[in-house]
């Protein structure tokens, strides 16, 4: 139980320090904190339409935040869902173009492909590091900027769409539009599917061999080794299953907000759901919470943008800060813990 | 001269601007490993650099000044990631991740607070081409670090620190202090490749300037086997690409602009893909003491 | 937990003191304290001069030279630089006037045990320690090492050095030291004059009571079951070449060597860890006790239970479909606790919370339980108390009087002598010698494990 109570306790106090530290800068720059903290949080939750794009933004970080979990728990950092996403995006935006079945069949190709093509770009690190023990965390931050060039040179080439005025693919047919809960919003049936993947994830790590393995050989690979874990096989798993699920995440982008593929998918969804991750305790069901409150920050750094003329990257500073806090607290309560045997 | 002469020329000189900003930040990279501290927030700490300096020009009239707060923002920020690395045990892929977001954050904040435009910083002095003394700098920085490491007692604390923190311990000596410190220099050092991007080459600042040299410079550390030369090398080897992009622009033209801009980091992929099992980290690398 | 209290000790110039006690009962931290690496809670440590602490587990950079591991933080210099020739020639003058050879210039990493230690004892000796306190200095090495140790130790001692050896081999106390303390739970219990006292005594006194008994010795009817041939393995000082044995059904066959003979080598060929020449068949299942608990057998954050099935979640009845089965490692860890007297408070506590005699009854209950018919136990109870030990050893002699095959690796000769039925001595990664269990002479096979015939 002081597990729970204290995974509680360090996320909620390193977001009242942050937003504490995050007043005195406003203080600091002039800004009333008052005045910053109304227009984020009115912004994020002063209404139901406010609401559910909170919950789109919480969408488009849990995603990606799942997969990097699933890798974390591996013991494998993947810095790189940033290009798994825009990969699986990609993916699912260049056949959304094309696609042309009922809707049923449709949304669940479109999804299956983001999942195969993140997958791809985080099994290509997973493949580096299984056969030269590249290391994952450069191998997959390169990936990012890989995958950026690669999706602008197709969106300002091959696939850019007559139709389009910018550098985007053709929008998607209707079929491929995921369904919408809320009437009027852009929240769609993505958050549903995110949330019963975190269940799935906490599944699998729980009960299942593949997690048992998985989390083996992220607390003690040389054991893992010599207890029968194929370290090879689950490292490239490990990081190909992680990209996919980022990649999925760029599908429901793509599927369920933009109708069709450019490279303004993801405002740097890929690496703040590392925070989102780590502030979650690399548990999917913390991370969910995380991954909400991380939701209010965005959507309301949004709003903040465009009421205030705040740029909406300010709100990185508290979410660094929220990184940064919580894992000294973290430090902290090891230490009191430590004390106390 | 003749075209390839002078295409040469250019390619040359245009490796050597492109790979100095990687250069001082690999060289930071390479002081913070060496003691036993994996600095990801050398990213951001370039950022904070290439921002500080612009704001510092822009008050000052001075590049000069500039470089200086650069330098000056990159060693705080070494400073924050020291003391969450030693003293607070943080785990330091964590701890640089934060850094970098917060100076991202901070930096695209500071365009609208001080400049009132969000993106770019308005144009301020810049160093002209007395850039290249910066270049030149780079390689003395360089041959100063491995002075340093290798020659002096501080280096070769600093490097026992990296591979068994608690045999300088029972040497009587700090190990946190001696890791504080190389990652206070590592954050300076970041910063100045900041400073170089923003008052060097260019006078501005804008949102993204960075552009995952932080990163790339992390490569040419592991590329580089830890060495201050091999970093430098790993460096070059980086900012040949850049320029490549730069220089074949137009010239060749079924290859698209996009793929070159990947270069830089496709070599770097093929770079650590390749040289495994010949590289050994120190062995107290990314461990907390 | 407390790990020392109240303790009161007194060294005077010349003494060479030793202070014995079980694993975890507060030797090393003690130790620590006393040469200023530890703070203690209360009371006070006094020296006059400085106190110099060689560790068990040698504080040294492999990476870096013998002067420069000697010298860290005294570095000669010569301006802002260090004046190597100087360096060379200081830790040259140490080692001629403390009578051990060693190359200034060598880098520690490839540096036999012995060798390394010398390193580490003139980094102490550099600064010119009044008191010396050395934590179980001899553990890694052969008995001619040994010798030649304490010989450096007592010259020390004679120019008045005050010295305090923290061991577990009471055989060592009995020879050179002038008084033993023996600490339990944290507390020196007694202390007595050497020569005045006895084996037997001291040990009693470290126990607090009478020595656990090892499981009686039945007789058996070998057959192979472990048999290799011509095997070839690992590089450098770790390579084995061309073994030749039998692990025969019944029986343990002990293996006993220094260190870094080979012997982690021939471990891993036998697990199948690494790739080797030759030919190992093994006639039904194996189990494997490995050597390093924490590395190599154990998730530390784990609970009992999931730990309990570490190495059997690929087969049934552990694998149920793609589920582990929580019912069966519950069962399992359960089995393991009550049979091998796991003392924890629940099994879902972390094994990181268990003490190291706990943790290696886990290992050792979790590999034993299934009755494998072949076991390979590397230092089976390295680093636990004497409890423990006990019951590790005699779950071993009890698998095998059921007619398991048995290949004991350990560097503890009392161990092999104890429990090995046919004992073969590694030197370098070849069998120095090969005693059936009514021959063997302790004496004998001490020489073969130092290159000597």
């Amino acid at each position: 139980m002081t597990r729970y109570r204290r995974l509680f306790a360090g996320p909620l106090g390193a977001v009242v320090i942050a937003l504490v530290l995050a007043a005195l800068a406003m203080i600091v720059a002039g800004v009333s904190p008052l005045d910053g903290f109304a227009a984020l949080f009115g912004g994020a939750l002063g209404g139901p339409h406010q609401i559910a794009e909170t919950l789109v933004q919480t969408t488009s970080l849990l995603l990606p935040a799942l997969g990097i979990c699933l890798a974390f728990r591996a013991g494998l950092f993947n810095i790189g869902a940033e290009g798994q996403l825009l990969v699986g995006g990609l993916f699912a935006g260049t056949a959304g173009a094309h696609l042309n079945f009922p809707a049923v069949i449709t949304i669940p190709i479109l999804l299956a492909l983001g999942f195969v093509g993140g997958g791809l770009w985080g099994a290509i690190a997973g493949w580096m590091k299984a056969r030269f023990g590249a290391n994952e965390i450069i191998s997959t931050l390169m990936l990012n900027f890989v995958a950026a060039s690669l999706a602008s040179y197709l969106v300002s080439g091959p696939l850019r769409s007559s139709l389009a005025s910018g550098a985007e693919t053709a929008p998607l047919l209707p079929q491929g539009w995921l369904p919408v809960i809320i009437p009027n919003t852009r929240l769609t049936i993505a958050i549903v599917i995110a949330l019963a993947l975190a269940a799935a994830l906490r599944f699998v790590f729980a009960r299942t061999v593949f997690g048992y393995d998985l989390r083996a050989i992220g607390e003690a690979p040389e054991a893992a080794r010599r207890q029968g874990v194929d370290v090879r096989r689950m490292t490239w798993l490990a990081l190909a299953l992680s990209g996919a699920i980022a990649g999925l995440g760029g599908a429901t982008i793509v599927t369920g907000v933009l109708h069709r593929f450019n490279t303004e998918l993801s405002p740097g969804y890929g690496f703040t759901a590392i925070a989102v991750a780590l502030v979650g305790d690399l548990n999917p069901l913390w991370i969910c919470v995380a991954a909400f409150g991380f939701g209010i920050l965005e959507a309301g750094g949004l709003a903040m943008q465009a009421t205030a003329q705040v740029p909406k990257d300010a709100i990185h500073v508290i979410e660094g800060l929220i990184v940064i806090v919580l894992a000294a607290r973290r430090y902290v309560a090891t230490r009191a813990e430590g004390a106390a045997i | 001269m003749n075209a390839d002469a002078a295409f040469l020329f250019s390619l040359t000189t245009l490796t050597l601007v492109k790979a100095t900003p990687i250069v001082y930040a690999a060289l930071g990279g390479v002081i913070s490993e060496r003691s036993g501290v994996i600095n990801i927030g050398l990213e951001g700490m370039m950022a904070m650099g290439a921002f500080t300096a612009v704001v510092a020009t822009n008050f000052s009239g001075s590049p000069i000044a500039g470089l200086i707060a650069g330098i000056a923002a990159g060693a705080f920020f070494g400073f924050v990631l020291g003391l969450a690395a030693t003293k607070f045990k943080v785990d330091q892929i964590v701890a640089g991740t934060g850094i970098n977001l917060v100076a991202a954050g901070a930096a695209a904040y500071g365009l609208v607070l001080i400049f009132n435009q969000p993106g770019a910083s308005p144009q301020v002095n810049s160093l002209g081409n007395g850039y290249w003394a910066l270049v030149v700098f780079a390689g003395i920085c360089a041959l100063g670090l491995s002075w340093l490491l290798y020659r002096t007692p501080w280096g070769l604390r600093v490097r026992a620190c990296g591979e068994n923190p608690h045999a300088v311990a029972s040497a009587g000596l700090h190990p946190l202090r001696l890791r504080l410190v190389a990652v206070i220099a590592s954050g300076a050092l970041a910063g100045l490749g900041g400073a170089f991007l923003s008052v060097g080459e260019v006078n501005l600042y804008s949102d993204g300037m960075t552009a995952g040299r932080g990163f790339i410079a992390l490569a040419a550390v592991i590329f580089g086997r830890w060495t201050p030369w091999g970093a430098t090398g790993a460096a070059l080897f980086f900012g040949f690409f850049e320029a490549l992009q730069f220089v074949l622009q137009g010239r060749i033209a079924w290859l698209p602009s996009d793929a070159m801009q990947a270069l830089p980091y496709v070599a770097a992929l093929v770079a650590i893909g390749g040289l495994v099992g010949k590289v050994r980290a120190p062995a107290s690398d990314g461990v907390p003491y | 937990m407390i790990a020392v209290d109240g303790v009161d000790l007194e060294l005077r110039p010349g003494d060479i003191h030793a202070l014995v006690g079980e694993n975890g009962a507060g030797k090393s931290t003690l130790s620590n304290i006393a040469a200023g690496e530890l703070r203690a809670d209360a009371g006070s440590v006094s020296a006059n001069g400085t106190v110099g602490l060689v560790h068990q587990h040698f504080q040294l950079v492999g990476r870096l030279r013998v002067w420069q591991n000697v010298l860290l933080g005294r570095e000669p210099r010569n301006g802002w630089m260090i004046d190597v020739a100087a360096a060379r020639k200081r830790v040259r003058e140490l080692a001629e006037a403390n009578e051990l050879e060693i190359d200034p210039d060598a880098y520690v990493d490839g540096l036999p045990i012995a060798i390394a230690q010398r390193v580490e004892l003139l980094r102490e000796l550099e600064r010119d320690p009044t008191v010396l306190l050395l934590d179980e200095p001899t553990a890694a090495l052969a008995p001619a090492e040994i010798d030649a140790f304490f010989a450096t130790i007592v010259r020390l001692a004679k120019r008045g050095t005050a010295i305090l050896i923290v061991t577990h081999k009471l055989q060592e106390v009995i020879s050179y030291s002038g008084r033993v303390s023996v600490m339990r739970r944290g507390k020196i219990v007694e202390s007595f004059e050497t020569a005045r006292t006895s084996l037997d005594a001291i040990a009693r006194a470290m126990v607090g009571g009478e020595l656990p008994k090892v499981a009686a010795r039945a007789v058996t009817a070998p057959s192979p079951c472990l048999v290799a041939r011509n095997l070839r393995a690992g590089s450098g000082s770790a390579a084995i070449s061309d073994l030749s044995f039998e692990v025969r059904t019944g029986e343990i066959v002990g293996i006993a060597g220094v260190e870094g003979n080979g012997q982690t080598t021939l471990a891993d060929a036998i697990a199948g860890m690494i790739a080797y020449d030759g030919t190992i068949d093994i006639d039904g299942s194996t189990g494997i006790i490995p050597q390093d608990r924490h590395k190599e057998a154990l998730v530390m954050n784990w609970s009992i239970v999931e730990n309990a099935v570490f190495g059997f979640q690929h087969e049934a009845p552990v694998r149920k479909g793609v589920l582990v089965d929580e019912a069966v490692a519950r069962e399992r860890a359960r089995q393991i606790v009550d049979r091998f007297d796991v003392r924890a408070a629940s099994l879902e506590v972390a094994v990181k919370t268990l003490s190291g005699g706990n943790q290696q009854k886990l290992v050792a209950g979790r590999t034993l339980l299934l009755d494998p018919q072949f076991i390979l136990a590397y230092q089976p109870t390295r680093g636990i108390d004497v409890g423990a030990t006990a019951l590790v050893q005699s779950r071993l002699m009890e698998a095998r009087n059921r007619g398991a095959a048995i290949a004991l690796i350990s560097f503890e000769l009392d161990e092999i002598l104890a429990l090995a039925d046919r004992i073969l001595v590694l030197y370098r990664g070849a069998i120095a010698g090969r005693f059936d269990r009514a021959r063997a002479d302790r004496a004998q096979i001490g020489r073969l494990m130092a290159g000597s015939r």
